[in-house]
Order: structure tokens, then sequence, then C-alpha cells
């Protein structure tokens, strides 16, 4: 999530008002993407929250600042008890926005969201037809999800369609381009695979060739001149980038997510980190969950950075980047992100990317781990 | 660096930057060429476009002194010519004074270049001053655009004939003269860029100033559009009420957009109805004292257009 705010300031330790509430409402999903953000062991995070607890989690989000809530999981329209939840965001005055993989709600499931106070929706997509996309997701889908995304239309629903790049998909990006036009998407978002989650554990099979990337790079931007309509927001890999990315525009700023267990977390997977202390709503206020959890206070402001961020100009700006990958990385979550061209491990991390590209392109075959509910 | 490429790879490259970047995908241009403009919004077109008119002579005698070369120079001080004419009422500003009269505007008041709004001053300004600041090969590449120029005037010929029947006589004489002197123009600056750039550095410093004059271009629909346009909010926007700052929030599908000082006055006007003129009229009227407000009322709406919290409606809403 974005945001336009004007001098915000970022003085350290500085508790922001967040805008937006990112809403794992369950880790469950019919799809198995091989690449999921999703915790690699869903066994330690039960879903806990009952529609009538997530309803006071959008009330005080609200009183928190929170405008906008992104109904996500896994796979949110899994839970029946969607329409209520949407109601209750609504009630609360958020811009309810879901994040939907198409399954299990299908076409005829999208009407009574909207009735609920729906506003838009996010689509996952894995391909621009159905054999390469039902081969990621790991079950047969696409039919489905190109059905659900013309009656998200037919109903006046604003789309956005997110498409996970990767080395299998990234050559059919002028097709993708072409079926978002075609679906009439208010956005396309073509989001190069980020080494989280499931994905970390695929690495070699995901990883692109350089070449595959500025490619499609090169068509993204040209689709972009040609036409105003879909915006087409490309993310470059990290190593194609000098500097990281704002990981969630900064740790416990801007974006509150909750687990569906109820954990307040700054991203959906700082739970990786060891050793970080976050609470849960239930047991305690949505606003001291966010504000004083110790673990959310770990990386707030930039008190806890080590050089080269602490004395770097851009530190307001990308907050030095990514504080899992640099744990998963460096082996330090408050060193540099190794994505940073000044990081002392962007060298090794380069290399690493070069080589897991090397061994997919030696590979015969590709297999995938795919995702395990 | 990379080797330069070969005359017709040059060739190709600048056309395919045209085919991307030239005006003729301008929002408002299309509106233009379907039909989708009201008389009030083709006058504002004509009324502003008349600004650039009068700064391509000026620019046009800037390039003529800057070469040593007296066969460079006749072929060049043509185009002075077409524009000026030979004397008085004639030439392609004439024309353009003439397709002024067609659409209803006051003929001597178009030619004091007064109510220009600020943008489009700021365009043409930019050409000029681009020429001024650079060399030869890059200000005759710049006029390059003259490639795509016939084939968007026949496009608006036949759109002005089909849709605006209401427009008068000669109203297409200018887009006329320019079918056949665009391409002339075009295949002498195009044989002298390809002559002249040819290290790869000069090649892309042709490029790049072509794609310059292209926003230039885009900049001056830009500021047209914002004007004789109704912005209004998108329509799946939540504009949330103000808060104890006065600011206002609009909440988009993974975007929120703070609007604060006057942006909550300015957005409360874009209601679809009123034109973006009339929002800034509205804006100076309010804050007499305060200047430069047209001027921002126009970058706001630009910007929030950007940022996809409001869009540009053609006709009124029904």
């Amino acid at each position: 999530m974005s945001d336009a705010r004007p001098g915000a300031d970022g003085s350290p330790g500085a508790c922001e008002r967040p805008l937006n509430l990112i809403a794992e409402l369950t880790y469950r999903c019919p799809l198995r993407c091989p690449y999921c953000s999703n915790p690699v062991d869903l066994g330690i995070a039960r879903e806990a929250l009952e529609a009538s607890d997530w309803g006071r989690v959008f009330r005080q989000a609200a009183e928190l600042g929170v405008v906008h809530v992104g109904l996500t999981g896994g796979e949110p329209t899994a839970r029946t008890d969607l329409a209520e939840l949407i109601a209750a965001a609504e009630a609360a005055d958020l811009y309810t926005h879901l994040v939907t993989s198409g399954l299990p709600v299908r076409a005829a499931g999208i009407e009574a969201l909207a009735r609920a106070g729906l506003r838009s929706v996010q689509l996952s997509i894995q391909d621009a037809q159905a054999e390469g996309s039902d081969w990621i997701a790991g079950t047969r889908s696409f039919d489905e999800k190109i059905a659900f995304a013309r009656e998200t239309r037919r109903l006046g629903l604003p789309l956005v369609l997110n498409v996970v790049l990767h080395r299998h998909n990234l050559d059919r990006t002028p097709e993708i381009i072409e079926l978002a036009r075609e679906l009439d998407c208010e956005r396309l978002e073509l989001a190069n695979v980020q080494f989280h989650g499931w994905a970390r554990r695929n690495r070699d099979a995901l990883m692109p060739t350089r070449a595959q990337v500025e490619a499609a790079a090169q068509v993204a931007t040209r689709a972009r001149q040609e036409h105003a309509r879909p915006e087409i927001v490309f993310v470059l890999p990290d190593h194609f980038r000098s500097r990281p990315k704002p990981c969630m525009g900064g740790w416990g700023r801007k974006n509150l997510v909750v687990a569906p267990d109820g954990r307040v977390l700054p991203c959906q997977e700082a739970h990786t980190i060891p050793g970080l202390e976050f609470w849960k709503v239930g047991e305690r206020s949505l606003v001291e969950c966010w504000e004083e959890a110790p673990g959310m206070r770990a990386f707030r402001g930039d008190s806890w950075m080590e050089d080269p961020c602490r004395s770097c100009p851009e530190r307001q700006t990308d907050f030095g980047g990514c504080r899992c990958q640099a744990y998963h990385l460096v082996g330090r979550a408050s060193a540099t992100d190794p994505a940073c061209e000044l990081a002392p491990e962007r060298a090794a991390f380069v290399d690493g990317v070069a080589g897991a590209s090397e061994r997919a392109t030696a590979a015969e075959d590709t297999h995938f781990d795919y995702r395990r509910a | 660096m990379s080797e330069a490429r070969g005359a017709s790879a040059f060739e190709a490259a600048l056309r395919d930057l045209l085919d991307r970047r030239y005006h003729h995908r301008h929002p408002f241009n299309l509106r233009m060429h379907e039909g989708q403009l009201d008389r009030d919004a083709i006058r504002i077109w004509v009324r502003n476009r008349y600004y650039y008119q009068t700064r391509i002579p000026i620019k046009d005698g800037m390039i003529l002194s800057k070469s040593p070369d007296a066969a460079f120079r006749r072929d060049w001080i043509v185009r002075i010519e077409d524009h000026d004419g030979r004397k008085a009422g004639e030439g392609g500003l004439a024309l353009w004074l003439k397709l002024a009269e067609a659409v209803g505007l006051d003929r001597g008041e178009v030619e004091t270049l007064e109510a220009i709004l600020p943008g489009v001053r700021r365009a043409g300004d930019a050409y000029v001053e681009f020429v001024e600041g650079h060399d030869l090969l890059e200000s005759v590449a710049a006029s390059l655009t003259e490639l795509y120029a016939s084939e968007i005037m026949h496009v608006r010929i036949a759109a002005f004939e089909k849709h605006y029947a209401w427009i008068g006589e000669g109203g297409n004489d200018y887009f006329r003269s320019r079918t056949v002197k665009a391409p002339r123009d075009a295949r002498g600056g195009l044989g002298f860029v390809l002559r002249n750039a040819i290290s790869r550095e000069d090649q892309q410093r042709c490029l790049a100033a072509l794609e310059r004059k292209c926003e230039i271009l885009w900049a001056l629909l830009d500021a047209v559009d914002a004007a004789a346009s109704r912005p209004r909010l998108v329509p799946f926007a939540k504009l949330r009420a103000p808060d104890a700052r006065g600011t206002t929030t609009v909440v988009l599908p993974e975007r929120a957009v703070e609007i604060s000082g006057s942006g909550p006055e300015m957005i409360a006007l874009c209601d679809g109805k009123r034109r973006g003129f009339e929002v800034a009229e509205a804006l100076c009227a309010r804050h007499p004292d305060v200047s430069g407000v047209e001027a921002d009322v126009y970058d706001f709406l630009l910007g929030m257009k950007g940022a996809g919290v409001i869009e540009f409606q053609g006709a009124e809403e029904r």
C-alpha cells in the first residue's frame, strides 16, 4: 500500500498512524503455489478469530487511523463468514479490498460480497493461459479465475490483476498484459517473485535469467506508453536495483498485519525472525499490540540500524530494506538488506542469484515443492 | 559505448519512439478524433495551441542561426515563411487564426495571446528553450515529430468533417496545408539527422531530443485537458470526511492519498460538471490575494489524475 502523505515524520521510534490493515483471515487455500508467502509451517498459526473478533479488530484499526483493509490469507473466500466480515469492515468505515485467488468463491459468489459492501478486488492468476497457470497453482483453477474476473467487472467493481513473475511465466508477459487489458483491469501488478515463504524453498526452480527479466520489463514499459489502461506496475527483482525496496513502507509504520491466530505483525513474514515477541489481539487491545509489542518496536524508526544504513541519507526512504531478507541471507535482522549496493553482502547476494539461475538453466526438469496446507 | 546503428536501424528507432510517445496517443487527442469534444473544449484547444504555433517560427529562427551551411539555411528558412507568410494574412499562423474564427473565437483576441493556460505557455516556452540550449543536430532531431504530423493531420481532417460539422468554413485549411508541408519538412529534417548523427552517442542524443519534444507536446495537451475536461473522482474512490487538521483522505484499491491545504476545497469542486478552468476560476475568486492560484489548480488536477484519484470527463455527466 502506497500513500502520498507529505511530510511524514521519521523520528526514531515514533509510532505513526497505520493506513492499511492486512487482515489474514485464514491460511487455508485451495491453491498450492510454490511461491506462497504463507508460513511453510502452517501448524504454528491456527485460525483463532471469529467474525466478532475481526469486527473488533476493524473498529480498533479505524481508531488507530487505518482507512483501508486488504482481506487476504491464505484464501479469504475459504471463510464462509466473509460477507459478514466485509459488512463489519465497511461499518467501521474501512475501504474493503479483497485479495483472492478466485477460488473457492467463484463467479457465483462475488455478488453476495459486493452486496455486503466490498469495494474492490485483487485477483491472482499464475500465467496467461490455463496450462501454465494450473501447473503453478497445483490445481485446475484458471478458467474459474477468468470467469470470476469477468463477473467482478460486470458488477462494476474495480479489478487489480496480480501475477507473480518467475522463470516459467516471464516470457509470457505480453500475453499477460493483453489478458489484463481484455479483462478491463484498473491495474496489473507484475511482481517478480520475492524469495520468502515457500519461494525460498523453490528458489532454484523459480529463478529467472537476467535476459528474461530485462525483456519483460521492456514489454511492460512499452505497454504503459501505448495504453493508458491498465496501469502497469512492474516490480523488479532486488538484484536489478541499486537500493532495497522500502519493505512494507517501513517496519510497523504504514501497514498493520493481523495473522489468522490474532498476532499483530509488521509484515506477513516477521514471525520467521527468531526472538521477536509479538502480541495477539484478544489478549490485548490492537493499539497495544501495534504500539508496544517488543517485536513491533524492534525495527521501528532508525535507532536499530547498523552501518551503512545508520549514516545513510536514504534511511528514511527505504528504511534499510527488508528485515526478513537481512535475517535469512545475512543472519542478522538488523543488517542492511543485502539487496542494497552499499551492503557488504551484496556481492554474495548477486552471486547467489546468478548461481540459482544457472542451476535452473542446467536442470532438465522443474520440480516444485508445492505449498502444503 | 556500444556501436552506432546503421541508418535504417536508427530511423526505425526514431519512428518507434514516435509511435510510443507522440501525442497521437494523448487522451485529449483521442477524444478529439473520436468526436467526443464539445465546442468549448475545441475552442480552448484552438486558442491555446495558437501560442505554441507562434513559438515555431521563433525556434526555427534559432535553428537557422546555428548552421554555418548556406544550403541548410536556404532549406530551413522556408519553414519560417510557411508559418509567417510572405506578407501579412498569409501563412500557417494566419490559417490557424482562420480556424479560430471557424470555431467561433474572436481572431483579434486569440492573437493577443492573453488567457493562455500556464501549462501551455510553459510547454511552448520549453520548446524554444530547448532549441536555445542544444546544438543544431539535437534541435533538428526535436523537429522530427513532423514524421508523424501528416498522419495525425489526416485523422484530424476526417474527424473534423465527421464529428464537428458546426465548425465553419476554413476550419481544416491549416491541417490540409500541413499534410503537404509536414512530410516535406520531415524528409529534410530526417535526412539531416541520419547524415549527421554518426556515432552512437550522437544517435542517443537525437533520440533523447525527440523524446523531450514528445514530452513537451504531451504536457501541452495535459494542460489543455486539465482546463477543458470535467474532472471528477474516479467512481470507486472513497472520499473520507476531513479530519481535525482539515486533511482529507481519498481511498482507492491498495492506495490512500492524503489531501491537505486547499486540496479538499478543489476536490469538492471536481463534480464531473464543472470544467477544470471553472474549478480554477472558483479558486481564484475565493483567494483573490494569492498569486499563482490558477497554475496551482492545474498542477493539482494533473497530479490527482496521475495518482488515479480523479479522471477527466469529456462530456458532461447526465
